[in-house]
């Protein structure tokens, strides 16, 4: 357990190989209905063995550190970094220890790039808690307990509010159901986090919504208050930061949420916010819509305007597909269309030949 | 999706259901430290949580404590680790008795069981309990452990005497370390 005691000063001390930086074997024996999606070996995950802090090895010799601290904050604030130079590594390799801010920001880091290849290398990425200070490891535990609180709590509301709701569509049928679902509603509307709203408002222009249904919108954003972690306790969108949601508010999870919270505090009747309508259909009723507008202007767009020679060739149609997006992509299509018809359709081919790259 | 959550949540609670019965039923000891590895895991999750608690898996747990396999030990500690956090368990835990057993884990050869002994001793911490958590011969054990190479070992020992005790209790225990009142808590027996 205890490393072999060299009587050397702290910095001068190699950094120890522990058992769990090593890469423990795939379990392969497991029965079909306790297989994953991933081969994994036989481990338990306690918040011991987690941390703010990764050791990435493998990473390949050939200067590639900006990158490599690029890719990880991909998943989240970097606070520190620095090349492990001491810690033995394979040839040609070298060991990386990065300290992200957050755990979450850790955790997604470690499940995506773990067994990765990168610039030729295959990255392996473990958590190394023995680096944090004793605050870090106080923290960590702290906040681990409370998300626990704080969800346990929840999972058990949300039974007990699915419960109610069952009894009472058994008693009084839909309106009461629709009743309690609104009033869960209003709940968590309060329970929203407001005071990032404007910031995040102002700088990024809102996405519409995802389709949804009305339903279980209550339901759902109750559910939003508490944990935006996943089932094992990660988050995908390692910017959220469900413990303190003052600290740079992140704007995908968050302003969608806050635009849905604000979406709702306009529409007072609480009307079906958005009716989910396939895009599919949309682009049919645009286009039958299209086809008659055609006809109307075949046949009375003449009598208005210039005396009538001929028949006369239906304007290139002036399409609005009554969304910004949808006319971009409509523009895009032509313009590439246009492209292609006004190539010569005869040309030389001059074949290229790619220079060989030497490695 | 209050539909679909709670046909996933009466899915899930089955598959753990099989996971228990595979462990009581299956002779095969690897089978097993799969499984306890499984359901431990699961135990991380929050959602998973209530299901594990009725199908009585903070007991399972408990009883692995007491094993020969030493992964048995491992897997079931790191179990209880997970489960220890949310109240409920903890307070089932206190009432099976656990302290004692868990306090045994602490003379573990290996260090992940010890660790989790560790963690889970504090999260066991409540106004009744803490008098028998904050025993002498637990205290004398974290002050050894406070000294340890370990790093991780160190700063939870270090953070259990800080946070779960207070000066005098560290004190006393410093006096009797050095007198004649030496307890054998966490130091573990000779390799054979």
């Amino acid at each position: 357990m205890a490393a072999p005691n060299n009587n050397k000063p702290d910095c001068w001390r190699v950094p120890e190989v522990y058992k769990h930086h090593e890469q423990q074997k795939v379990c392969i024996s497991r029965p079909k209905y306790r297989e994953g999606r991933k081969a994994k070996s036989v481990k338990v995950y306690t918040i011991n063995l987690e941390s703010q802090y990764v050791m990435i090895q493998g990473v390949p010799a050939i200067g590639v550190m900006a990158e490599l601290i690029q890719l990880c904050a991909l998943y989240g604030a970097v606070e520190e970094y620095r090349p492990l130079d001491e810690y033995p590594a394979e040839e040609f390799t070298e060991v990386y220890l990065v300290k992200f801010q957050k755990l979450t920001s850790a955790r997604a880091a470690k499940r995506q790039m773990d067994e990765k290849s990168f610039y030729g290398g295959v990255l392996h990425v473990c958590y190394v808690p023995e680096y944090e200070t004793v605050e870090d490891t106080r923290l960590k535990l702290q906040d681990r307990r409370r998300y626990i609180m704080r969800a346990t709590r929840n999972i058990a509301k949300e039974r007990e509010h699915r419960e109610e709701t069952k009894k009472e569509f058994l008693h009084s049928g839909t309106a009461a159901t629709l009743e309690t679902v609104t009033t869960a509603h209003d709940e968590s509307l309060d329970d929203q986090p407001k005071e990032s709203f404007n910031s995040s408002n102002s700088c990024f222009p809102l996405l519409p919504l995802p389709p949804q249904e009305y339903h279980y919108q209550g339901l759902k954003n109750q559910h939003r208050t508490a944990p935006t972690e996943d089932k094992m306790g990660t988050l995908h969108n390692a910017y959220t930061d469900t413990e303190q949601p003052r600290q740079s508010p992140s704007w995908s999870q968050a302003s969608s949420d806050q635009y849905r919270s604000k979406e709702c505090k306009l529409i007072p009747t609480r009307a079906p916010a958005v009716r989910f309508v396939p895009r599919t259909t949309q682009l049919e009723i645009r286009k039958r819509k299209i086809d008659e507008d055609e006809e109307q202007s075949l046949m009375d767009g003449t009598e208005k305007n210039q005396p009538f020679i001929g028949p006369k060739l239906p304007e290139p149609l002036k399409l609005d597909m009554e969304d910004e997006s949808l006319n971009t992509t409509v523009n895009l299509i032509r313009n590439t269309m246009r492209q292609v018809e006004s190539v010569p359709e005869l040309k030389p081919v001059t074949k290229k030949i790619k220079p060989r790259r030497r490695i | 999706m209050s539909k679909k959550d709670s046909s996933y949540g009466s899915d899930r609670f089955e598959y753990l259901q099989t996971l228990v019965t595979e462990f009581q039923d299956t002779d095969s000891e690897e089978a097993k430290e799969q499984v306890l590895a499984n359901l431990a895991n699961f135990a991380y999750d929050p959602k998973n949580i209530l299901y594990l608690r009725e199908l009585q898996v903070t007991d399972l747990f408990l009883d692995m404590l007491t094993e020969e396999n030493e992964n048995f030990v491992e897997f079931g500690m790191g179990g209880l680790c997970n489960l220890s956090m949310d109240p409920q368990c903890r307070d089932l835990i206190l009432q099976i008795g656990g302290i004692s057993l868990i306090t045994n884990c602490l003379s573990s050869q290996r260090e992940e069981t010890v660790l989790s002994a560790v963690t889970t001793l504090m999260n066991l911490i409540t106004p009744s309990s803490r008098a028998d958590i904050t025993d002498p011969a637990i205290l004398q054990c974290m002050m050894r452990f406070s000294l340890s190479e370990s790093p991780r070992l160190r700063n939870l020992a270090a953070i259990f005497l800080q946070d779960c005790c207070t000066e005098e209790q560290v004190a006393r225990a410093e006096e009797q370390m050095q007198g004649q009142h030496q307890t054998a808590v966490g130091i573990p027996l000779p390799k054979d």
